[in-house]
């Protein structure tokens, strides 16, 4: 019987085929064809995830698979090849990645039709979906590398996709660079692994390290945070997180597909993958949650005073993959992918509801411009309420079932877990209430700026599923249990589910308190003192960008242009001078002369013959 | 001792039979009406042919020598097997070089096959004799190939050097052969390996202080010496090994570019094959003084071959050097076979590294005959003359870049894995200072290699106009796959190799 796993490999290779193809074109494809090769290659990857998810499933006790797509060469003991691993992780990685990839794959093609440059936008779009399948299945944290550094290009590509504005080229600069430290540190990362273990193939890397290393070792504390540092900046933590928001100049179905649902969380994937590693330092698992939860509660803040709509879905974005950070560092491993997944369907969902909202009001992304448009814009109003309230973690919806692991597993953390769980449950809720002040702001109080007819149903079908996955995406368990170490079932009494339950529920009545009620007005309050200052800090961020431009920025030009002559340089241009010498030298023997070649054989000969003789023994 | 052919001996040597027919049938063709696309034609197919025997005899005859002469075995096959593939794309090549140019051009196809079953000979001559017969019948037909009057004076300028200084390489050779003849008393490699004096035996001798004895193995020894030596001269001449490569560049750019493509595969393939299948016979590799005098060799080919080919201008020379230096790399491996526990993955390597080198040699020598079509004072060969090729024809220029690339050790291609082997035998084998030289020179490497690529890329009226034949362009296009396919996914073949070279280690 021929098993699905044998077509894994066309996994992440359909979607390539599908960006060799438009690439190739060079743009001379007509617009339905492209995309029908941009959408259809991702349908058939989604199609074959669906088959082999099936057969997965269908065992009772289902066994991760290890499929060798192929072995490059076998030279002296080394073998580098292309495997990848089938488990419940990657699977339901790759459920969220090419089921949501093609929801937005749909909704691009009419999102994105006007654009002159159709073909090549599908084309980043399938490198990126190959790029990003490529990343969770590899076997191999090499093979992995390659596919995070894939995606990180077509981050990089998408952003900067509308390249004619300077500030896009910026932003996808940004996106690129800051991404590049933590990448760099990952690789470094990755050195020290193969140094001390000698391999890089995830699971004899994980049984090699158990045997190797203690509980607590300095050197696998060193190796855990290297690849933190690269999960930070892959994932947009503390303290790397400040490109994300710039991110969102690319088109809007990128933000939702790239920088929300699928590349953003490949750092919680990392930490998954290698949870086996972190459990050896817990030190390093401690970092985690620090961060997640730092993150998580800087992030609300900020996306409380943001008035650009895509930015305050971006800050909700690193708020949420904070939780995800939280969960992982108190060992909800399962809970914290869980969220990734619940996360990818209501985060999508906001995203493409939001590029409806844009769509229809000629790219305007200012919430106090927006108003009203309830009754103009039904399915975009849906998808925000129930994006919204799963953002939220209200009760019912997906979003609630995540989160409220999460919190819960945090309490009864060792380490700090009330404290963890307490950054949490504010961060929720905040959640609420921005989540809310935006709906209430763009959807409700008077009309600002008339909107166009909605779009058209290519761009409301993805809405309406992501919709159902969002509110029910909750009953769907990730087959994680065989994956990762059983937690203790939690449960609790009295307080701590109370106001895990209640507090969003709050959040939810202040917000629509401030912002349907006429007469509430927080202007006295932001607009003087300490109100004020407050506000724009948490506004700017926190500061972060003006504090990375002092440190970091201005520094780091002040030394290039100090040292505009590199240093370094001279001692490349000194071995290229001395080649140049040499071969200058050299090519004064070529004489052309018959004789001088007769006279320099002899000579070799004889030359040969004495050393052969072992007259002269050089 | 046989006193005559056997069957099974004329079904083993059926590959030199069907060439040699070919060969007649070729000739006849020519005397009975003069046709170039006829001649290639008959040529083209008779090398398949060849090719369809040499798989055949692979897989149905046992290896065996036939006559004290001939080894038909897979390392012998191998080699003509790659030299049949190289003729045949040469050929097809060759015949769009020379279609627009007037005169009669079907005796160069001729020469061709001469040439190649004088390769073929080569890879599976077993002693000094077939030897010798195979290194004539390829050079005489390289003298007149090279003097083809394409380029007019430089063809024969370019014929007479290589005329003159192979005479000399020639009689290195047969002196060196006349040496260890001497010493032996035998011409074929397995008798010579009996004969073979233990160099310890030698030095216990010495200690035991049995004078009459050690006067005579000593004597003996010097022989040996002196007679490797030489042979290892004009052996180097013939693969351009520094320092018997002057003549190289000024022979490459004279002769018309199929020629060159030829004798910078078929010809140096074939003494390889040779020299490696000597050595490890008579185990050469006992003598740690010869090897000194090889180490210095294959050194100084890797690092004049790249400095001199860094500021060059002419394709066609810029390949020369790039060919010495290539075949100082492949020393490396040849040199890292002398630890008996290394050998058979030294071999393998040289196999691959081979394998590699012709590939790419005949693609990148496919685009300067493709480019070189005009009826010109000389082939297309500057520098300059490839300015915007990638603008113009951007498919030749991708052929072209990827020749390079894999010249230049790039990866996903056929050159990185060869590369790649020689690498892992000098470390293997602990070769240091070799493996010091590989780098630098592969690192000067990329620079020229890469001057010839940003070249191509300039904004440039000049390859306007270009037009790609059918059978030309069609070699490229399978040769790059070759290139390409099997820098992708080289297990089958590593698989081959390793395994022959399992067989002669």
């Amino acid at each position: 019987m021929t098993s699905m796993y044998e077509f894994v490999f066309l996994v992440p290779l359909v979607p390539l085929l599908g960006f060799f193809i438009l690439f190739c074109s060079l743009g001379n494809l007509p617009k339905q064809a492209v995309a029908l090769v941009g959408v259809g290659s991702v349908a058939i990857a989604a199609m074959l995830v669906l088959f082999i998810g099936v057969e997965f499933l269908a065992q009772t006790n289902p066994i991760p698979v290890t499929a060798t797509f192929y072995t490059w060469m076998n030279v002296a003991g080394f073998t580098p090849g292309v495997s990848f691993r089938i488990d419940g992780l990657s699977l339901t990685m790759m459920f969220v990645i090419t089921g949501v990839g093609l929801l937005i794959h749909i909704y691009s093609a009419l999102f994105m039709l006007d654009d002159a440059d159709y073909s090549r936008f599908f084309s980043y779009m399938n490198l990126f979906v190959a790029a990003m399948l490529l990343l969770v299945l590899a076997d191999n944290l090499l093979l992995l590398f390659v596919g995070w550094e894939g995606v990180g290009l077509c981050s990089y590509l998408l952003v900067g996709f509308w390249h004619h504005d300077a500030a896009n080229g910026a932003a996808a600069r940004k996106a690129f660079v800051v991404t590049r430290v933590g990448d760099t540190a990952m690789a470094l990362g990755l050195f020290l692994l193969f140094l001390h273990l000698g391999t890089l193939d995830i699971q004899a890397l994980m049984q090699q390290a158990k045997v190797t290393w203690q509980v607590g070792d300095a050197t696998v504390t060193i190796a855990c945070l290297l690849l933190l540092g690269g999960a930070v900046g892959k994932s947009a933590q503390l303290p790397l997180q400040t490109w994300l928001p710039d991110a969102m100049a690319g088109p809007t179905p990128v933000s939702a597909l790239i920088h929300a649902a699928t590349m953003v969380t490949a750092g919680v994937y990392l930490i998954a993958r290698t949870h086996e590693l972190f459990l050896l330092s817990p030190i390093a698992l401690n970092t985690v949650a620090v961060i997640g939860a730092a993150t998580l509660l800087m992030a609300a803040f900020t996306a409380l005073t943001q008035h650009d709509i895509k930015r305050i879905l971006a800050y909700s974005t690193i708020s949420q993959i904070g939780y995800m950070f939280l969960a992982l560092g108190v060992g909800a491993w399962s809970s914290g992918i869980f969220h990734l997944m619940t996360h990818a369907f209501f985060k999508a969902l906001l995203f493409l509801g939001a590029g409806a909202v844009i769509f229809s009001l000629h790219h305007e992304h200012d919430i106090f411009k927006m108003g009203g448009l309830r009754k103009h814009l039904p399915i975009a109003f849906w998808s925000f309420i129930i994006g919204s309230a799963a953002l939220a973690a209200l009760p019912l919806t997906s979003g609630f079932y995540s989160k409220d692991a999460i919190l819960l597993t945090a309490f009864d953390s060792a380490w700090h877990g009330q404290e963890l769980w307490a950054a949490g449950l504010l961060g929720a809720f905040l959640t609420s209430i921005y989540s809310f002040r935006l709906v209430f702001i763009v959807f409700f109080g008077e009309v600002k700026t008339q909107p166009e007819a909605p779009a058209g149903w290519l761009m409301a079908v993805p809405l309406v599923i992501l919709c159902g996955l969002a509110l029910g995406g909750g009953l769907l368990t990730p087959p994680l249990q065989w994956v990762f170490p059983a937690s203790a079932p939690v449960a609790h009494a009295g307080m701590v589910p109370m106001l895990t339950l209640g507090l969003p529920i709050a959040g939810l009545l202040i917000a629509g308190l401030l912002y349907l009620w006429p007469r509430a007005d927080l202007s006295w309050l932001t607009s003087r003192g300490l109100g004020k200052s407050l506000f724009q800090f948490w506004f700017s961020h926190w500061a972060m960008d003006w504090l990375y431009d002092r440190l970091l920025v201005t520094p780091y030009k002040t030394i290039a242009a100090w040292n505009r002559k590199d240093i370094i340089d001279r001692i490349y241009n000194g071995i290229a001078n001395v080649t140049w010498f040499l071969h200058d030298f050299s090519t004064q023997s070529q004489t052309g002369q018959l004789r001088t070649y007769a006279v320099i054989m002899v000579v070799g000969l004889v030359l040969v013959g004495v050393i052969a003789l072992g007259v002269i023994q050089p | 001792m046989t006193t005559g052919l056997t069957g099974t001996d004329l079904l083993a040597l059926s590959p030199f039979i069907t060439l040699t027919g070919v060969i007649l049938v070729l000739m006849m063709a020519i005397a009975f009406a003069r046709h170039l696309g006829l001649t290639c034609l008959i040529a083209a197919l008779g090398l398949l042919v060849t090719l369809a025997n040499i798989l055949w005899v692979a897989i149905f005859v046992d290896p065996q020598l036939v006559t004290p002469l001939i080894i038909v075995d897979p390392y012998a096959l191998l080699f003509s097997g790659l030299i049949v593939i190289a003729s045949f794309f040469i050929c097809l090549l060759a015949y769009n070089y020379h279609q627009q140019r007037g005169g009669h051009q079907e005796e160069f196809t001729l020469l061709l096959l001469l040439a190649t079953l004088g390769g073929v000979t080569l890879a599976h001559s077993a002693h000094f004799g077939s030897f010798i017969l195979g290194l004539e019948l390829l050079g005489i037909s390289l003298y007149a190939m090279i003097s083809y009057p394409t380029q007019g004076l430089l063809s024969l300028e370019a014929a007479l050097k290589y005329l003159i200084l192979s005479g000399v390489s020639s009689a290195f050779i047969l002196f060196g052969i006349a040496f260890l003849f001497a010493t032996t008393g035998t011409l074929s490699f397995a008798e010579m390996a009996d004969a073979n004096i233990n160099p310890t035996a030698v030095q216990g001798g010495v200690q035991g202080g049995v004078q009459g004895s050690v006067q005579g193995s000593e004597s003996l020894r010097l022989y040996m010496l002196i007679g490797g030596s030489m042979i290892l001269a004009g052996v180097g001449f013939k693969l351009s090994l520094v320092p018997f490569h002057m003549w190289t560049p000024d022979v490459y750019e004279g002769a018309p570019a199929p020629t060159t493509a030829f004798l910078a595969t078929v010809s140096k393939g074939g003494i390889f094959a040779v020299l490696l299948r000597f050595f490890v016979s008579v185990d050469g590799y006992q003598y740690q003084t010869i090897l000194d005098g090889l180490f210095w060799v294959a050194l100084l080919s890797i690092f004049l071959g790249n400095l001199l080919a860094v500021m060059q201008s002419n394709i066609k020379r810029l390949l020369a050097y790039s060919s010495i230096a290539h075949l100082g790399y492949l020393m490396v491996a040849f040199l890292a076979a002398a630890e008996i526990g290394g050998r058979q993955l030294a071999i393998e390597a040289s196999l691959v590294f081979l394998i590699a080198y012709f590939t790419t040699t005949v693609g990148a020598f496919g685009v300067v005959c493709i480019m070189s079509r005009k009826l010109a004072a000389r082939d297309t060969d500057q520098l300059p003359d490839y300015e915007g090729l990638f603008w113009n024809r951007p498919l030749l220029a991708a052929f072209f870049a990827a020749m390079l690339l894999s010249l230049a050790g790039i990866p996903l291609t056929l050159g990185f894995i060869g590369k790649f082997y020689i690498f892992a035998v000098a470390v293997d084998s602990e070769l240091w200072a070799l493996l010091v030289a590989v780098i630098i020179g592969s690192a000067i490497g990329l620079f020229y290699y890469l001057r010839v690529i940003f070249t191509m890329t300039k904004r440039s009226s000049v390859t306007e106009g270009i037009a790609i034949p059918k059978a030309g362009g069609w070699s490229l296009v399978a040769v790059t796959l070759i290139l390409i396919g099997l820098g992708v996914y080289p297990a089958p073949v590593i698989e081959w190799v390793s395994a022959i070279a399992r067989t002669i280690s």
